[in-house]
């Protein structure tokens, strides 16, 4: 971290750092990781950085959640989203870099962008799934076969 | 009592207990094997008869449908079967606002043994073939499939040009909100050097997920969007399937007047086609397939339609069916 970062970006001993977000894509990954539940969390601060300079980058998004893991799931999915994202987890300072398995699968997280789907159907006790076509740049829908665009998820968060 | 019975055909277990959801399911062999079985009941009807005796269909349709319902209860009724008919909307309870799942978990308590479903949601036959254990299988789901039509529709072009591979289908009409359109290019999929031509509008034009399923499977396909490239595209036709605009897809009603004509396939728009061209639809058809070609040898779309009734029927003897 250059200088001019560290007087930018004050370290923290305890958390989830989602660092190299492309720039300006720091809101996606808060919809990512439905950043608005954590309002539940009393202990929880939530530090966004927008357009930070960076080395290898030029300019980069960074998000700290200070006394907040991210899950394991929401990890890969950032990392699928945004491949340059580093996550690390810190714990008393000391820093555990966490490298997501990529998923093949989501489930649960993502409506179908096809308002016909079984899966948007109010009341039916359907587990939305789909599978992910990394090298087309899709994720598709189990039950329709409906293509969501990688980058368009963020849209398509479930409530 | 079994041992009274007459013999009736072996059939194979392949397909025993398998969903049929999407054509995508099946192989060229296990399609192979449906036409088999269906070429046997063509000529062999009463040897059928028993087939499904003891066995409980549930004909689960939550949509209009006249031909497609009548054919599978016919199949059902003539191997024998029990058919349970819910057809009308006060007997599914679906339109008492009772959810898909808790009618399929009805119907699995009343014992059936396949489930025919017909179901306005995209993705409701795979849903409804996760909640039950017994096969289910797609009558229509939403716009996304109809995986018996396309099976008979391929053993129409079988049995018409007495091969599939290396033909040149044209599909003609309202492809984006088509289900048979998918189900049938995913199943000619499987044959060697075929060709597809999607001849729509550009908003009416094949859905995403069938050009990459066609594209990672290296099928040849062009997608003609301009009424001056029709001819040349009727031209070099083996069969043209056509399907119907709809007035309703068109956002603006004027777009829909001025397109028409052109995707209306009569004898004018036929002079441009091979001597050959078999004409198919997937029925019932309103104006977009002039009568006049009903008394040409292009028109299949009759024979197409009573094809219905024995691949419905083999696909019930191979999925639910007495085994010998």
């Amino acid at each position: 971290m250059s200088l001019e970062e560290q007087l930018l970006v004050r370290k923290i001993d305890w958390g989830t750092v989602i660092d190299h977000i492309p720039n300006w894509r720091a809101d996606q990954v808060l919809k990512l990781i439905e950043v608005e539940s954590l309002i539940k969390e009393p202990d929880v601060s939530v530090i966004v950085l927008k357009s930070v300079p960076s080395r290898k980058y030029g300019k980069k998004d960074v998000i700290k959640l200070y006394h907040y893991f991210i899950k394991e799931s929401d990890a890969a999915l950032i990392k699928l989203l945004f491949p340059t994202v580093t996550i690390n987890f810190i714990r008393d300072w000391k820093v555990q870099k966490y490298v997501p398995n990529l998923p093949e699968e989501l489930v649960g997280k993502v409506r179908c962008p096809e308002v016909t789907c079984i899966s948007n159907a109010r009341r039916e006790p359907v587990i939305r799934r789909f599978r992910v076509l990394k090298e087309e740049g899709y994720v598709e829908c189990y039950y329709c076969d409906a293509l969501l665009e990688i980058s368009s998820i963020p849209d398509f968060i479930a409530e | 009592m079994p041992g009274e019975q007459s013999a009736g055909p072996i059939i194979r277990e392949d397909l025993r207990g398998r969903d049929l959801v999407s054509a995508k399911d099946l192989t060229r062999d296990e399609l192979g094997i449906v036409f088999e079985v269906a070429k046997e009941v063509e000529s062999n009807l009463d040897g059928f008869s028993n087939v499904l005796r003891g066995r409980r269909v549930a004909l689960l349709f939550a949509e209009p449908s006249t031909r497609t319902f009548s054919s599978f209860y016919i199949a059902a009724r003539r191997l024998g079967g029990d058919v349970l008919p819910l057809n009308e909307p006060e007997m599914t309870s679906l339109t008492k606002g009772e959810t898909l799942y808790d009618t399929l978990k009805m119907l699995e308590g009343y014992g059936a043994d396949c489930i025919v479903m017909r179901h306005p949601s995209r993705g409701a036959a795979r849903f409804a073939a996760d909640v039950v254990s017994a096969p289910v299988i797609n009558a229509g789901s939403g716009s996304q499939e109809h995986p018996t039509q396309a099976i008979l529709d391929v053993y129409t072009i079988l049995k018409k040009r007495g091969k599939v591979n290396g033909t040149s289908l044209g599909m003609l009409g309202d492809l984006r909100f088509s289900r048979t359109v998918p189900s049938l290019a995913y199943l000619v999929s499987n044959f060697d050097d075929v060709e597809l031509h999607f001849i729509a509008p550009t908003a009416l034009q094949v859905r995403q997920e069938v050009e990459l399923y066609l594209h990672d499977r290296n099928v040849r396909y062009t997608k003609v969007t301009k009424q001056q490239d029709i001819p040349d595209a009727i031209s070099r036709l083996d069969v043209l399937y056509v399907t119907r605009l709809q007035k309703e897809r068109f956002p603006d009603p004027s777009e829909y007047e001025r397109l028409r004509g052109s995707y209306k396939v009569d004898m004018g728009m036929l002079r441009y086609a091979k001597s050959t061209l078999g004409v198919m639809h997937p029925l019932p058809r309103v104006d977009e397939l002039d009568t006049e070609i009903d008394r040409t040898p292009h028109a299949w779309y009759f024979d197409q339609a009573r094809y219905g009734l024995p691949i419905r029927m083999a696909i019930f003897a191979l999925v639910v069916g007495e085994t010998r």
